[in-house]
């Protein structure tokens, strides 16, 4: 519990609340700025600006951020002596792995709330749409943080490993590259094992574009939960990884 | 001494693993090319046809996954090459060598500009490879092809100039990063702007402008590219690097 908290601590000097808000903001702008200015109105409401908005953020730009979000976590381990302070202390390599992860699914969590008012102000302020964003889009949310989660796990472990902040960034976008073509090619077995696949794919549900069906049914719920049950699976592997491999190489 | 300078950022690229980042470059916008194309509805017709324009959709499909792919991409490789000064007092080094900050800025964008002006040429010419493999019959627009990877090019170099110089100036590389992710939806924005308003938000808005044929529900509608409004980027960016790494040099390290 310590370790969590000592990372929040950390937390509070960093830039991360920039990729927190400022990304998510940048989806809705340019999701809501796009429809404005190709002077198409928003056929299906909600369900329109929410597919707008959601499906490109869920394509690279989520997973960039949650990526630079992992580089910024690590980033103050990779300067100074701060490395073999941290290995310094009484605490194991899990715990510290598991500080790293808590810290990051706070900060992906905020993202996606941040995500979801800027669409709500958007689709009221902007567009005056009745009533408010549909309840199946937050459930949405909450399995599109459950699939940030391994993704989350999985850059830390690379962050903990590459000094450069850069360079884990740019795995991240070619995972996501990846992860899109296992989902656009409908290699569902393969796909559930990628991280990066499962974000994308999650960011898809209920929006009817590339490998979805569209609409929620009671068949969409279930492949929803299996989703969700293999990214917290790929997210236990990941961090356990990165104890591990934290655990062997003690010296930056 | 310009020379060796940039003998030696090419040195430094080896342990900054700068090729893969321009290799996955080359595949990425290459592969987005040849998905968007080969899985257009009806492509396998429009390629025997050329009343359809098939190389037309192929380059607004280059056109889309360019300006999708590079602004992270070239951000992490400024960020890279110039981080490496930043955490080995390598500015301090170079100028007790003779090497002012500017110089050093300048030499750098000689030796990453170079790679990605070859990335750009290949990616180009292997999505032109592909149209051909893929069995596309009508005359290959060789003139538009070329014009547009030339505007490409300039604007994929003043991208990497203010990159290299937000990294000279601001140590902490989520700054460039992120301004490399912020880039991508300036230019999806851009995509759907008026000319006159793409023109406003350099760099970015002028990938919409160097390849302006756009993907649509009967394939892609040839554009004619901006040509004076990017060469007069290219001018501004040069003027722009040139005054701001002399600002570098005047700067206390």
């Amino acid at each position: 519990m310590g370790s969590v908290r000592a990372e929040f601590i950390k937390l509070r000097r960093s830039l991360s609340w920039a990729v927190v808000v400022l990304l998510p903001l940048a989806a809705v702008g340019s999701g809501g700025g796009n429809t404005a200015l190709s002077g198409e109105p928003l056929a299906d409401g909600w369900h329109t600006l929410w597919l707008r908005v959601v499906v490109f953020y869920g394509l690279f730009p989520l997973a960039v951020g949650v990526a630079a979000l992992a580089s910024l976590v690590w980033r103050a381990e990779h300067e100074g002596g701060n490395r073999n302070a941290l290995m310094a202390r009484p605490v194991s390599g899990l715990e510290v792995a598991v500080g790293k992860f808590a810290a990051l699914a706070a900060l992906t969590a905020a993202m996606q709330g941040v995500l979801v008012a800027g669409t709500v102000v958007a689709g009221k302020a902007v567009y005056g749409l009745p009533g408010s964003l549909p309840a199946e889009y937050l459930l949405v949310s909450v399995l599109i943080v459950v699939a940030c989660l391994p993704v989350a796990a999985l850059q830390s472990g690379l962050s903990m490993l590459m000094r450069s902040f850069g360079a884990p960034v740019a795995v991240g976008l070619l995972g996501a590259g990846f992860g899109v073509l296992l989902v656009a090619l409908r290699a569902d077995a393969l796909a559930a094992a990628v991280p990066y696949s499962l974000l994308s794919r999650a960011t898809q549900v209920g929006t009817g574009v590339f490998a979805d069906p569209g609409p929620i049914t009671a068949e969409g719920a279930a492949d929803a939960a299996g989703l969700a049950a293999a990214a917290l699976v790929l997210t236990a592997v990941a961090v356990a990884g990165t104890a591990a491999v934290l655990e062997r190489r003690d010296v930056a | 001494m310009t020379g060796r300078a940039v003998a030696n950022e090419f040195a430094k690229m080896r342990r900054l693993r700068v090729a893969p980042v321009i290799a996955v470059l080359v595949l990425g916008v290459t592969a987005l090319s040849c998905l968007t194309t080969f899985t257009y509805p009806g492509f396998a017709d429009m390629a025997q046809d050329p009343a359809r324009r098939p190389w037309s959709l192929l380059l607004a499909s280059l056109g889309l996954a360019v300006p999708l792919l590079s602004p992270v991409l070239l951000a992490v490789v400024a960020s890279r090459q110039v981080d490496i000064e930043h955490q080995g007092g390598g500015w301090l080094l170079a100028r007790t060598s003779g090497l002012s900050p500017g110089r050093l800025c300048r030499a750098k964008l000689a030796a990453t500009g170079s790679l990605v002006v070859a990335a750009t040429l290949l990616q180009s010419l292997l999505v032109a490879v592909a149209g051909v493999l893929a069995g596309i019959m009508a005359p290959f627009p060789a003139a538009l092809w070329l014009g547009s990877t030339a505007l490409v090019t300039v604007v994929n170099l003043a991208l990497l100039a203010f990159h290299l110089i937000l990294a000279a100036r601001v140590p902490n590389q989520l700054v460039g990063i992120g301004a490399g992710v912020m880039g991508v939806f300036v230019v999806l924005a851009a995509t759907e702007m008026p000319a006159w308003l793409a023109r406003l938000v350099p760099p970015w808005g002028y990938y919409a402008l160097a390849n302006p044929a756009e993907v649509g529900t009967d394939g892609a509608a040839p554009g004619e590219p901006a040509a004076l409004s990017v060469v007069l980027l290219g001018a501004a960016a040069c003027a722009v690097f040139l005054a701001a790494t002399a600002r570098l040099d005047r700067q206390e390290a």
